[in-house]
């Protein structure tokens, strides 16, 4: 039974710390303080006895008293004429577009509650991330404004208008400069729009620039090519996939999209077929991709540019001087590995590279042609349009304002006064600009500067559109009336530039009515059912990189060896805060980080091995200083896999004027990227010093500690050939098992999930989505330290390593300490599951929770009375408890403590009450409504009516659900894979949720170490 | 002598009533078309016309005796076909609204328009009630006989009990003269024997004993029934009347509460839903010719200008209803379920006659309540017990064809309640 590899959550369990030890004795780490309030000495605290019984006794009395009253009076109010559409009870759906993900929105008597991934969108529907489930939260943002501001002052639209218009007469007549500011847009109406307000002020310029920045593979495919585009990656034709630092499940360009194509060619059909494919993961620090590889190799920034030296003169057999990594020979061996099978796999191959160096693109370019990635795995035809920004176009806006060239300026969907490298060059150019205009919903760092803002509106009360790629076209249409007195900003220019029409949602109509409809062959209705519609896609050519790297090659030696000394930052996005446009969305704040686990703050992440050089532990207080002079102070986090003398610490945090939730939280580190060779560089070189002051951050990750148990199976990929069941560790014939408790009848239905952890990436969304869906709170960042999240569903994040052909075992832990690089991770989401012996439906005193006759484990929390003796019992540990009316309490007012934002709430599901246990329901909600449809339409339940929010969210499909009674639907099948597993089958709870064993596409670790 | 007078007031009234019946029955007979025409009337025409104000038609005592009878029997009876034949009389009429044409009633004879006609000449006929005017101080005087009977009955019993101390008190005298000496021991034997009732064990162990009987069934009952509001009928802001709605109008409860067919809410009706009707119902009969305060209500939530037949979108106000039937936000219960998938099971188990509809089960005789009301307790233990003996009819439903299959006991005979499918378990209804 026993796996002989031995995973762990955190550092402080690896090495048992009398912290963790103690923390994870009991289920809930903090007692009450009863014995405080009951003792004599009680008297002085602060809830003194006699206070407790005055109290109590009032509390009875008033108790009595409410019930005295016959009936409470609620109010119902119909509506004066009620829309056609509308049925009060019943979702409406309407088709959008998020950032590029085609979307279906839900929404519920007018108001928008759960964003879901498109069905109909067909090759287009990929699931969705984290941000886009959140992002219904921002239209509930208390912290927007209500109305326009001029100069300081909330006003009126017309007062708007005539100011603005005045100053760009003014600016006009005056022959100075105007700017549009933006990040990339890829709206064709919107820049139809701009290019009319361009047509009436021929003085402006659009000027597009991302705060994560992509110019780096625009110019290299422009040098290489004469494209300046990003290609469009497809993850599904490659079997071999050979990342260097680029995070693409994750947060590098479209981590979604890659993520569904990627998993594609490792899920459990295709492992069933004995194909899987292989990813090599080289990096400093620790992503979500690298967590996913089959094989990781940790390499520093400097030691990048020599490695993609090295792999290239291993392909091609070149000799382009920097090729050696001396100080890394696990890298260099696993490189001339790579080589040799990315000439193997000619044409079913994909390189690619996180940098943002012009460079070292251009190089990765010729690596990629070498392998017969264009026209394959790479396709510079359809490219994709989702970011276009100019870093270099950027600088030289500074450099206008600067010199007092810019009359004008306009922020549409961008704030630099928060997110550029120098942001002082950046308000010192502004304060010069005579009319400056911000299109944000609130007053943040750009708009607080700005003369005017022009408050626009949330992308779901918004008309719009998306062409994501050449070709594909999709439609944002408005789900709920403005609720605020804001206007599109898209209509404000058209106003401004006094355009023949002012009307947006007419602009769109028009624009996609003479250009788009007619190309697609499509009607505007059809659209709107639809959201997304694609041209027949070009054919990919073939690329050949034909350029000489005489010159490229030492530009990536000297960028490298420039990032040779002190230590190595690296500046990233995370999965849940990107670039900082949404840190006010409460819950992607408390989304715990895919690889660390940290909620609401950002950090240092330091090698196990180099903190203990630097003489730092974990979260100590540090002063990071960079190369520019600006120097931040943030905890240090230890994180295994982190390539020693490297340093990261993660973009979006560090608002100052964002609103309740994302106001100074962590801090900023934008301002430690640098510009250079053209484009901004996120590796710099910084130093490091502790300022004596420790900090805690609020990490879930020893939370809810299985204590060692062997809970993960884990096979290669040759031993799962050999053997499908590889990993299981299930003994010849079983073992035989005796039930304590009678079996339960599930005659109808019984539903169950399969989880396939070799396809969960661990990115978080169905988190998320779990959390919109079942209105679960947000904690906030001090009661995560006091492990009271409240998810239903967690992903827990298993380390383990590999020495050689060696596995860790328990025994030999210590012994290999030292070599904590080149750790390996297991993703493992964990939710209620639904046993059937069910260990916390025994011990609950008063039955509150108790298991239905389709195999869910139902939680009454009308009944429960907080006993908590169901979450002591439960060996899973998804039970939570609400210490706190979490939606109605002063003390946390960064979410839901407002009428405003309780209109996000599922009105199919009760909002729990302080005092109750809660936990996965399995969407109860979502299951009952899918078989009184059936009911209604009297025919039988079909396999896949009914899904989970968890589920719908998956990009990577990893979570199956549904009726393992019917023995054709998708799950019993899927339960049927030689690969199942139960989670602590041994103690013979029967949990209703099966997992597939996490198979790892490794060599014998041999052939690199 | 009140008696008497009552008396011949009644006679009196009775006799005039006889006589004002008889008139009328007289006359009746004489305006005998007329009120067949006003039948007719009410029945085709009332959506668009009114006697004497416009509507989307014309105000007929204005218009019909500007026109000939002949031309009038054409138009009524097929005014598209006149107007479409060039008649310049129809074609001039056809202008008062050109958004809605006049609707053609091929089935109307002759007879019948001409009633139509006499009954717009002749009007609204006075009300009945209106000739008996006496009927309402009849009213009057028997109340006040009835508290003169209480006041006559209160008055002899103090009498009574007067004239009692008085020959008690003359006995005594008699007595006092007499030279009989009297203890007042009366009053002591009183007391005496309350303190010896009291000092019996016997006596306190049983009146203590009714005592904690008759406290703790009293709390019991209390407690049982906190929260429990069978019978509540709080004030509503428009004394709407579902006895006049579902029954006399016999309305069906899906026109207005749509809601309970598809959702699983019933929903209040929006008010375009009451103007359907009420854009021309307006009881102004019974208000003197005005419109009903409470129709009045409707107008003004929607800022609507019931002679102008404008709505103004500034002065729109909602209307606050108070929700009668109140289920605690943790109890999930679904309108369509019970209504659409449960409507046989429900009906049978229920006893429901056909014309009543499947919301009677539930929310009672609707078609009585003048103000609506809770029927039913809406306690659990209401819901479980319908759960556990309605016998479910899933004849012609697909969906329960497999569910049956897979259910051994239900095959061996067992009834096919809700219950037997699950429907007590607590995550049935409670998530």
């Amino acid at each position: 039974m026993e796996s002989n590899k031995k995973y762990w959550k955190g550092l402080e369990e690896y090495n048992k710390t009398s912290d963790f030890v103690e923390n994870n004795k009991n289920e809930f780490a903090e007692p009450l303080p009863i014995e405080d309030v009951l003792n004599e000495a009680g008297l002085s605290t602060v809830t003194p006895r006699r206070d407790f019984l005055k109290a109590l006794g009032f509390g009875l009395g008033a108790v009595s008293l409410a019930a005295c009253q016959p009936a409470p009076i609620h109010k119902s109010v119909p509506y004066l004429i009620k829309p056609e559409e509308v049925i009060p009870g019943v979702p409406n759906y309407y088709v959008s577009s998020f950032k590029g993900q085609s979307i279906l929105v839900k929404t519920r008597e007018g108001r928008p509650i759960k964003i879901e991934p498109n069905p109909n969108a067909g090759q287009f529907n990929c699931g969705t991330d984290a941000v886009a489930q959140a992002s219904v939260l921002d239209l509930y943002d208390v912290s927007k404004l209500k109305a326009p501001v001029l100069k300081n002052e909330e006003t009126t639209w017309s007062k708007v208008d005539a100011f603005v218009s005045a100053e760009l007469a003014k600016a006009k007549a005056s022959g100075k400069k105007i700017r549009i500011v933006s990040s990339s847009v890829y709206s064709p109406s919107t820049l139809a729009v701009v290019a009319d307000f361009i047509a009436a002020y021929p003085t402006t310029k659009h000027v597009q620039y991302d705060a994560i920045s992509y110019t780096g593979i625009i110019k290299a495919n422009e040098n290489s090519f004469g494209k300046a585009v990003i290609p469009k990656y497809n993850f599904h034709r490659a079997d071999l996939v050979v990342s260097f630092g680029a995070d693409f499940l994750g947060t590098w360009i479209s981590g979604e999209e890659f993520t569904s194509q990627y998993i594609e060619n490792r899920n459990y059909k295709t492992l069933a077929k004995g194909k899987m494919s292989r990813h090599f993961q080289f990096e400093a620090g620790m992503s979500l991709t690298g967590t996913n590889a089959d094989t990781r190799v940790p390499v520093k920034l400097s030691e990048q540019g020599p490695a993609l030296i090295t792999l290239y003169n291993a392909i091609t057999g070149a000799n382009l001087a920097g090729g050696a990594l001396p100080n890394n020979v696990t890298a260099d061996k696993a490189l001339k590995l790579v080589a040799k099978e990315l000439v193997q796999q000619k044409g079913k191959a994909l390189v690619v590279c996180g940098s943002n160096d012009v460079s070292t693109q251009i190089l990765v370019n010729a690596i990629n042609s070498a392998i017969g990635s264009y026209g394959t795995t790479i396709d510079l035809d359809n490219p994709s349009k989702r970011f276009s920004g100019n870093d270099a176009e950027f600088a030289e806006f500074q450099n206008e304002m600067n010199r007092g060239e810019v009359a004008a300026v306009f922020f549409l969907d961008s704030n630099p006064a928060y997110d550029v490298a120098n942001a002082k060059a950046f308000t010192e150019g502004l304060a010069k600009v005579a009319l400056k205009v911000s299109f944000s919903d609130r007053k943040d760092e750009t708009a607080s500067l700005c003369d005017v803002v022009a408050t626009n509106q949330n992308y779901l009360e918004s008309w719009g559109d998306a062409n994501t790629y050449e070709g594909s076209y999709s439609i944002v249409q408005p789900t709920i009336n403005p609720v605020f007195d804001s206007r599109q900003a898209e209509q404000s220019l058209l106003i401004w530039s006094n355009a023949p029409v002012k009307d947006y949602y007419q602009y769109v109509r028009n624009n996609w009515e003479k250009n788009i409809l007619p190309v697609l062959g499509k009607t505007w209705n059809e659209l709107l059912q639809n959201g997304v519609f694609a041209a027949a896609e070009k054919p990919a050519g073939t690329y050949t990189f034909s350029l000489s790297l005489a010159a490229v090659a030492p530009s990536v030696v000297s960028t490298s060896k420039s990032l040779a000394k002190d230590i190595e930052l690296e500046i990233y996005e995370t999965v849940a805060m990107r670039d900082g446009k949404h840190a006010n969305n409460a819950f992607l704040q408390e989304l715990p980080d895919p690889v660390s686990k940290v909620t609401w703050d950002n950090y240092v992440a330091l090698a196990p091995k180099f903190a203990e050089e630097k003489g730092l532990k974990e979260f100590d207080l540090v002063e990071v200083k960079g190369s520019n002079g600006y120097a931040i102070i943030l905890p240090v986090l230890i994180q295994p896999g982190q390539a020693r003398g490297t340093a990261s610490i993660a973009l979006g945090y560090g608002r100052t004027k964002v609103g309740k939730a994302g106001d100074n939280v962590g801090k900023n580190a934008f301002p430690f990227l640098s510009f250079s060779n053209g484009t901004l560089q996120y590796a710099t070189t910084v130093t490091i010093s502790k300022t004596g002051g420790t900090y805690e951050l609020a990490q879930t990750q020893t939370h809810h500690s299985f204590e060692g148990r062997d809970i993960i199976r884990e096979a290669s990929f040759a031993e799962y050939k050999k053997n499908p069941a590889a990993g299981l560790g299930k003994k010849e014939g079983g073992h035989k098992s005796y039930d304590l408790w009678d079996k339960y009848e599930k005659p109808g239905n019984n539903w169950v999930m399969a989880i396939d952890l070799n396809a969960c990436t661990g990115c978080g969304s169905c988190i998320v989505a779990c959390n919109v869906e079942n209105n679960i709170p947000v904690v906030g960042r001090d009661e995560v330290r006091r492990r009271r999240e409240m998810h239903w569903i967690r992903i827990d994040r298993y380390y383990s390593y590999e020495e050689g052909d060696k596995s860790v075992t328990e025994e030999k832990e210590i012994a290999h300490m030292e070599n904590l690089d080149n750790v390996s991770v297991v993703h493992q989401p964990m939710l209620c599951q639904h046993c059937d012996h069910a260990p916390c439906e025994t011990v609950c005193p008063v039955l509150a929770t108790t298991h239905s006759s389709d195999g869910l484990n139902m939680m009454a929390y009308n009944r429960c009375v907080g006993t908590r003796y169901c979450a002591n019992n439960c060996p899973y540990k998804v039970r939570r408890f609400n210490w706190f009316n979490y939606w109605n309490d002063s003390r946390f007012d960064n979410y839901l403590n407002n009428e405003f934002t309780q209109l996000v709430l599922n009105p199919d599901v009760t909002a729990r009450s302080r005092g109750v246990m809660e936990k996965c329901s399995m969407c109860v909600q979502r299951i009952q409504a899918g078989k009184l449809q059936a009911k209604i339409e009297k025919r039988p339940l079909k396999d896949g009516d009914i899904k989970m929010a968890c589920q719908e969210a998956c990009s990577a499909n990893a979570i199956i659900f549904g009726d393992a009674n019917d023995p054709e639907s998708e799950v019993s099948k899927a339960l049927r894979s030689e690969r199942i597993y139960y989670v602590l089958e041994e103690v013979n709870t029967q949990p209703g949720i099966g997992y597939m064993t996490k198979i790892r596409n490794t060599d014998s670790p041999k052939t690199i170490a | 002598m009140r008696n008497i007078s009552l008396i011949i007031r009644r006679v009196w009234k009775s006799a005039f009533m006889v006589t004002a019946l008889s008139v009328l029955i007289v006359s009746g007979t004489q305006a005998q078309d007329a009120a067949a025409g006003r039948t007719i009337f009410k029945e085709k025409c009332t959506s668009c016309h009114a006697l004497d104000r416009d509507l989307i038609g014309p105000a007929l005592q204005t218009v019909v005796p500007t026109k000939s009878e002949a031309f009038l029997l054409k138009w009524i009876n097929n005014a598209p076909a006149l107007i479409a034949s060039g008649d310049k009389e129809a074609i001039e009429a056809s202008k008062f609204n050109p958004s809605a044409e006049m609707t053609a009633f091929p089935t109307l004879k002759p007879e019948d328009i001409k009633n139509i006609l006499a009954y717009i000449k002749a009007g609204e006929p006075k009300k009945a009630g209106d000739a008996a005017a006496g009927a309402g101080a009849s009213e009057e005087v028997s109340d006040f006989s009835l508290a003169g009977v209480v006041a006559v009955i209160l008055i002899s019993i103090a009498v009574l009990v007067i004239l009692g101390r008085a020959i008690k008190m003359l006995e005594r005298l008699i007595l006092q003269k007499q030279g009989v000496v009297i203890v007042e021991e009366e009053n002591l034997s009183m007391a005496a024997g309350v303190n010896r009732l009291f000092k019996n064990k016997k006596f306190v162990f049983f009146f203590i004993l009714c005592l904690v009987i008759s406290l703790g069934s009293w709390g019991w009952m209390g407690m049982w029934n906190t929260g429990v509001n069978t019978g509540y009928q709080p004030t509503q802001p428009i004394k709407f009347s579902h006895e006049l709605h579902a029954g006399t109008n016999q309305i069906d409860c899906q026109y207005c509460h749509a809601g309970a067919f598809e959702s699983r809410n019933a929903t209040i009706p929006s008010l375009n839903v009451c103007m359907n009707c009420h854009k021309s119902v307006q009881a102004r009969d019974s208000h003197d010719g005005n419109i009903s305060p409470e129709i009045q209500k409707i107008y003004n939530a929607l800022g609507y200008d019931a002679d102008k037949m404008t709505y103004d979108k500034s002065k729109e106000k909602p209307i606050e209803w108070v929700q009668v039937h109140n289920l605690p936000d943790f109890a999930y219960f679904n309108h369509s379920q019970h209504v659409v998938v449960a409507e046989e099971a429900i009906r049978k188990e229920k006893g429901l006659k056909p014309n009543e509809p499947v919301c009677f089960a539930c929310h009672g005789p609707v078609n009585t309540m003048e103000e609506i009301y809770q029927y039913s307790p809406l306690t659990m233990k209401w819901c479980i017990n319908c759960h556990k003996d309605t016998k479910l009819e899933v004849k012609d439903n697909a969906f329960y064809t497999k569910i049956i299959a897979a259910h051994e006991k239900i095959k061996k005979g067992e009834k096919m309640t809700p219950a037997a499918l699950g429907g007590l378990e607590c995550g049935k209804c409670h998530y």
